[in-house]
């Protein structure tokens, strides 16, 4: 029996690759198995080299695998592309998968040939035909029995091809059910995480890999009972999001780099006018448009450093998608609670990769912050929205409240919101706001790093965002190795970080950019040189084999 | 009723924007709004400055930026009126894209439009609705970029109501305001506002001579062509209401609207089983 596999299917786009992808992992879920499903695609409708790799196994997976069992190559190109990752253990789906005449015998249309791949891929693995048909069946609901029956005659037809001509490999160990797990994308899990956050209003622009959380929140807006805006573009976005939190509600805006870039005035207009702000950024590489549909971590120091002067500021850096779920709602609050800007760097291997995770809990409370009672106050008297007070943080009163009346003022202002040069009045309203700092690290709601491993190990890896699962998937493979993995990095959480890393012996930080930028960040906040560093900028994720021979 | 602050405002004597603040605050006691119950949001220039002496909730926000943050908290709060003060510079330039989108939306705002033909808090340089080859300190040898038509565009993008004033005429403007204000939908309120300082050329005895009300003349409002002739018309400068028309908002349209605005909704207990 084989406890994984490690599927990929290639092809065109237009030619149902990701489709059928989704399929294939969705019927090894059915079969118990922990799914892992990671897709590369160049940013065209029709042409180029799409992919979509499974990596499925009895325990858990969080991370894709390099060597392929089998590879289903569609348009011709993919074993020269893909020639790395091919073993002698590879069964290569080609030529040899007269997928045209299958299609024609089983009555189905050119579209269907991904599903004879699909069929014939059952058999190698040992999977169950009847749950793939089941899959089908769902998946294409909407489209009538004809289609679903047609298409269930051409899987049968790859199944059949595939018994007749092909050696199977040893069937997978299949749980049988997957109870309350779930697979779903990151940024489907960051999307239900915001509204568990109370998330009122959402707008968004499109923008790749940031789209799909606007496409899970306006599918689902009715439901959610929250309202989605696309919006003329990232600047309005933002501003409107503003407006909206200004009024009392819960806002946030997703994106990425170039779109952020846009958004980067409005930031500064959240810090000053201290109105909270949630800014989901999923990374791709750049500048300027850069590559589109792939994925890196080259914004970390530009998101901390972002707008024109100083103002505080919270930088989220999720994971994986349980802790996308975790830190939207997180941020929800945590904007609410200190009245700021709150920037989520999710990337595009979290953000449109699939996992299998833990069922988030159904049923969340949230706290409100900072909202004054002010029906006793006088309404003649401007209500003192900026307050100095001892932790930065003043009450507000929002639109319509009788007694709280004030001015909301991207201008520097006095504790009453007016516009003020005044020095003593521009020192008071900087030092106020930079106060909540300190407060957000004592703050035991503020997510810290965590060390995974053992306690003590001859080298520590430390990372951020998306490369938490990657590393974990790695580290069982990796001789007395732990791994500090940072959830968020501003305000730069540095007593946390020198307690985690008392013991430790040789220290690798690991991150997708050029020039080490978590590296750069804990010298500058710790003083602390760190020499060795694993970077990877060429679009893609690491893969778990990459770390383990770098560092074997 | 208190409606300005103890900060006296900083406008050069003479300025339009005396006369525009005189008509809002007439327009908001004859419609009863106290000061809590209503929202300014604000553009940067010589009107946004108007945020420091009106005493009402406010929001002086970002150059060109106003819209976005005026729709978004009517989405938050359609039970509040909401007006932009704005100025040619931030509507027409920085801020067109939203100018047009919104106006398209029919997003339930007022946007009140200071038209003053220059960017005067930067010292007068063209904006975009100066004439073709005005003389500034941007634009020396003339200005090269025909004028931009602020009424034609709100027409012809759909705003619900469409109307011009003048600085110089309180009562006039004030009745155009309470009407923009009582309107559900996107309503411009371009305002024809001398310059006393930057613009020597369009002076209120200018105005006075070149202006005339369409709608003691008989313009029905509903005639959308008329209205757009009537927008495009520069020998003389029409100033009433051009075009109204209802239709719903948008905040009217989104799936999820309900009476309970979305900031008086509950968030303490959010159940997600039915979509997961």
């Amino acid at each position: 029996m084989n406890t994984s596999f490690n599927w990929k299917i290639t092809g065109a786009a237009g030619e149902g690759i990701k489709k059928a992808g989704l399929i294939f992992a969705k019927t090894c879920f059915k079969h118990g198995l922990s799914v892992h499903g990671y897709t590369e695609y160049p940013s065209l409708i029709r042409g180029g080299h799409n992919t979509f790799q499974i990596h499925a196994s009895s325990a858990d997976v969080v991370a894709p695998r390099f060597q392929l069992d089998v590879l289903i190559d569609i348009h011709g190109q993919a074993k020269d592309i893909h020639k790395a990752e091919i073993t002698q253990q590879t069964v290569i789906l080609a030529d040899n998968l007269p997928l045209s005449d299958l299609v024609k015998q089983a009555g189905g249309s050119s579209k269907m040939k991904n599903m004879v791949t699909l069929g014939a891929s059952c058999f190698l693995l040992g999977l169950s035909l009847d749950k793939l048909n089941q899959t089908l069946a769902e998946v294409f609901a909407k489209k009538g029995d004809e289609i679903i029956q047609a298409n269930h005659k051409v899987t049968q037809a790859g199944y059949d091809f595939a018994q007749k001509n092909f050696k199977a490999k040893p069937p997978i160990k299949a749980n049988g059910e997957n109870k309350n797990k779930i697979f779903l994308t990151g940024n489907q899990a960051l999307s239900y995480g915001a509204i568990a956050g109370g998330l009122k209003l959402y707008v968004a622009y499109p923008m790749t890999p940031a789209t799909s959380i606007l496409h899970t929140l306006a599918a689902k807006a009715k439901q959610a009972n929250i309202t989605v805006r696309h919006a003329e573009d990232e600047i309005g976005t933002a501003n409107m999001a503003i407006g909206a939190s200004f009024a009392g509600v819960r806002s946030m805006v997703a994106t990425s780099g170039g779109g952020f870039s846009l958004m980067t005035e409005a930031l500064g207009l959240a810090g000053i006018t201290e109105t909270p702000l949630v800014i989901v950024n999923v990374m791709r590489p750049g500048p300027a448009s850069g590559m589109p549909t792939w994925s890196s971590q080259g914004d970390l120091l530009y998101v901390i450093h972002a707008s024109q002067d100083e103002f505080p500021r919270i930088v989220l850096t999720p994971g994986d998608p349980q802790e996308c779920f975790q830190l939207a709602k997180l941020a929800q609050n945590l904007a609410e609670k200190y009245q700021l800007p709150i920037i989520i760097l999710s990337d595009k291997y979290l953000g449109e990769s699939y996992f299998t995770i833990d069922k988030p809990a159904s049923k969340h409370q949230n706290q409100r912050y900072g909202f004054a009672k002010t029906e006793d106050r006088q309404n003649d008297q401007p209500f003192p929205r900026y307050q100095d007070t001892d932790t930065g943080i003043s009450l507000r009163s929002i639109p319509g409240q009788l007694g709280g009346i004030h001015l909301c003022n991207s201008y520097e202002h006095n504790q009453l919101g007016y516009a003020t040069e005044d020095s003593a009045e521009r020192i008071q309203q900087v030092n106020k706001r930079a106060k909540k700092i300190p407060q957000i690290l004592k703050d035991p709601d503020f997510i810290k790093p965590v060390l995974y491993g053992p306690k003590t190990a001859s080298q520590t890896l430390i990372s951020w965002g998306s490369n938490k699962g990657v590393i974990l998937q790695a580290l069982p493979q990796l001789k007395s190795t732990n791994f500090i993995h940072f959830p968020s990095v501003w305000p730069f959480p540095a007593q946390a970080f020198q307690t985690l890393i008392q013991d430790s012996k040789k220290l690798i930080t690991l991150e997708c950019n050029s020039t080490a930028q978590l590296n750069q960040l804990i010298r500058q906040q710790t003083g602390l040189e760190i020499k060795n560093k694993l970077l990877k900028y060429d679009g893609r994720p690491f893969f778990p084999e990459e770390i383990v021979n770098q560092l074997s | 009723m208190k409606q300005t602050t103890t900060i006296n405002p900083t406008w050069c004597p003479g300025c339009g924007n005396f006369g525009i603040l005189g008509s809002i605050k007439q327009s908001l006691n004859k419609l009863g709004l106290k000061p809590h119950q209503f929202v300014f949001v604000y553009d940067v220039g010589c009107s946004g400055n108007m945020a420091d002496f009106v005493y009402s909730y406010g929001f002086h926000g970002l150059h060109g930026r106003a819209l976005p943050v005026a729709a978004g908290i009517k989405l938050a709060n359609h039970q509040l009126p909401v007006m932009a003060v704005i100025g040619d510079g931030g509507c027409y330039g920085e801020g067109l894209n939203h100018f047009i989108t919104l106006a398209r939306g029919n997003h339930d705002i007022v946007v009140l439009s200071h038209n003053n033909y220059l960017y005067s808090l930067t010292t007068g340089q063209m904006s975009p609705t100066s004439k073709k080859g005005t003389k500034t300190p941007s634009t020396p040898e003339g200005s090269l970029e025909e004028t931009f038509n602020p009424l034609a565009n709100a027409i012809i993008n759909h705003a619900t109501f469409v109307a011009r004033g003048f600085a110089g005429n309180i009562p006039h403007l004030t009745n155009l305001l309470n009407q923009a204000l009582n309107h559900k939908g996107f309503a411009l309120l371009d305002v024809l506002q001398p310059c006393v300082t930057y613009n020597k050329d369009l002076t209120y005895d200018w105005y006075r001579k070149n202006i005339y009300d369409i709608n003691q003349q008989g313009h029905d409002p509903k005639d959308k062509k008329k209205a757009l002739e009537l927008a495009y018309q520069t020998d003389k400068l029409p100033i009433g209401v051009f075009f109204q028309e209802q239709k719903p908002t948008y905040h009217q349209q989104v799936s999820n609207f309900s009476d309970t605005p979305l900031a008086q909704q509950d968030i303490s207990n959010i159940d997600l089983s039915s979509l997961l």
